[in-house]
């Protein structure tokens, strides 16, 4: 039974650093060097994030209420904090999809398992695991220097998928879905709204019923009609 | 911190029967040791190595106690805002950690008193202040299952918190409710009084008791 460091030291030490590598990376580097700083320095990671492991990272996970990067003079967020502990920690997959589906409706541990997922899967499988939330509409607080703003977990990955910054930190760089539905290594995506939209064209088609991307169309349904739901993907045309 | 399993057997899952207190040779067991051994061996070579090429001595880590304590999280909030709002008296030059009691953060642990917060709370995390108190450093790796037991409890502590306030909600109203009930028999009771001392008894008509009658706006 291997443990972990109470301290991040070992993960620090980028020339002694030892531990399992991510894309042929000490982890601690797919945050900027200048922002790891800003975290190890916050008064939230030396007193919460001291000695966390998988299990006591989650009561401070659900204490979160909002996401962010850096505000005021700088200050590392909690979400910032946390996402580092995870990259100290590396939890197994399964532990990770658990956060990112967590059953018990936290909604900052799923945003945080998600930006994680981005940081450390591999892109094929960030796709897999990320776009089922893109039909997930809870609101959440993000915390800008000028104050806080609502958006929605729909959104958030949307731009984890997109963008290539996040959250005060380059992200790196994730290859377009579309380049992996052409290496055959993904399947075309069908969006839950597009989906919903052809179903309504061809009213006696029920040839997709049943089709597990419709999860999540009652959302599209409700919240469909305001403007905010996006079809990231071409229809379902051809498949 | 408050759903600590029952102790488990030593060597690894299943609850301690009743003959486990006498040493189960398993090779497994040692095979995992040897090679743990091994890898120690190897990584401290390499450590060696790589501080000699440095140009820098070696220092091995001071061995482990073996009945050192897995350190924990911590499980409530540092009590740092008792020094709030206080006016200490830190002396001119006091470095970081000055030995004994003095104005500021004290660690009766270790004896050193620190003049802010950060200090102290990076003086709780260091490794001199973890040896001091018994504690390997070590953080036990948590499993799928701790993580879905722990999640669950936070659901539940959530729900009952929840339940506390409306409950404390409901109190209130309930608090207030009467208050307004009294306050009420109160007016009553003055309106009686008045009522009485007027002289046909018919005491002062209610709109005559408000300012600026006569303007409707
Ligand atoms: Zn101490």
């Amino acid at each position: 039974m291997s443990g972990h460091k109470a301290d991040a030291k070992a993960l620090l030490d980028d020339r002694g650093y030892s531990g399992p590598l991510i894309r042929g990376e000490n982890p601690a580097n797919l945050i900027e060097k200048p922002l790891q700083d800003r975290i190890t320095e916050t008064y939230y990671w030396k007193e919460q994030c001291f000695a966390l492991n998988e299990a006591s990272l989650c009561d401070r996970a659900v204490d979160m209420n909002f996401i962010g990067g850096t505000y005021g003079q700088q200050k590392a967020s909690p979400f910032l904090c946390l996402v580092f502990k995870l990259l100290q920690l590396q939890p197994e997959r399964e532990i990770v999809l658990y956060y990112l589906h967590n059953e018990e409706g936290f909604k900052y541990l799923t945003a945080l398992a998600a930006f994680y997922i981005r940081l450390t899967f591999e892109p094929v499988e960030i796709y897999k695991a990320l776009e089922p939330l893109l039909s997930d509409y809870r609101k959440l607080r993000r915390r800008r220097n000028d104050g806080f703003m609502i958006t929605h977990m729909d959104q958030f990955i949307d731009d984890l998928l997109t963008k290539d910054r996040m959250c005060g930190t380059t992200l790196w760089k994730l290859p377009k879905r579309q380049l992996l539905e052409d290496l055959e290594l993904l399947d075309e995506r069908v969006s839950p709204l597009a989906d919903e939209i052809e179903a309504i064209d061809n009213e006696n088609d029920d040839a997709r019923e049943g089709d597990e991307s419709r999860e999540g169309s009652d959302y599209e349904r409700r919240n469909g009609a305001n403007g905010r739901s996006r079809s990231r993907s071409r229809s379902s045309e051809g498949r | 911190m408050a759903d600590r399993k029952a102790p488990s057997s030593a060597y690894g899952a299943g609850p301690a029967g009743d003959t486990d207190f006498r040493k189960t040779w398993n090779r497994d067991e040692y095979a995992a040791k040897a090679a743990a051994r091994e890898a120690k061996v190897k990584e401290e070579g390499k450590a060696r190595y790589e501080a000699k090429l440095a140009g820098k001595k070696y220092i091995p880590r001071a061995a482990t106690p073996p009945d050192a304590k897995e350190t924990q999280s911590r499980a409530e909030r540092l009590n740092v805002s008792a020094n709030v709002g206080k006016t200490m008296l830190v002396p001119a030059g006091a470095g970081i950690g000055k030995r004994g009691r003095g104005a500021g953060f004290y660690c009766p642990d270790c004896d050193l008193t620190f003049k802010d917060n950060l200090q102290f709370v990076d003086h709780l995390n260091s490794r001199q202040h973890l040896a001091n108190t018994g504690q390997s450093g070590e953080v036990r790796k948590a499993t799928l299952e701790d993580v879905r037991e722990r999640l669950a409890w936070l659901k539940r502590k959530r729900e009952e918190e929840k339940k506390d306030e409306v409950i404390d909600l409901k109190t209130r109203l309930e608090t207030r409710q009467q208050q307004d009930e009294r306050e009420r028999e109160e007016r009553r009771r003055k309106r009686r009084e008045r009522r009485r001392k007027t002289k046909d008894g018919m005491g002062i008509k209610e709109e005559d008791q408000y300012e600026g009658n006569g303007i409707i706006c």
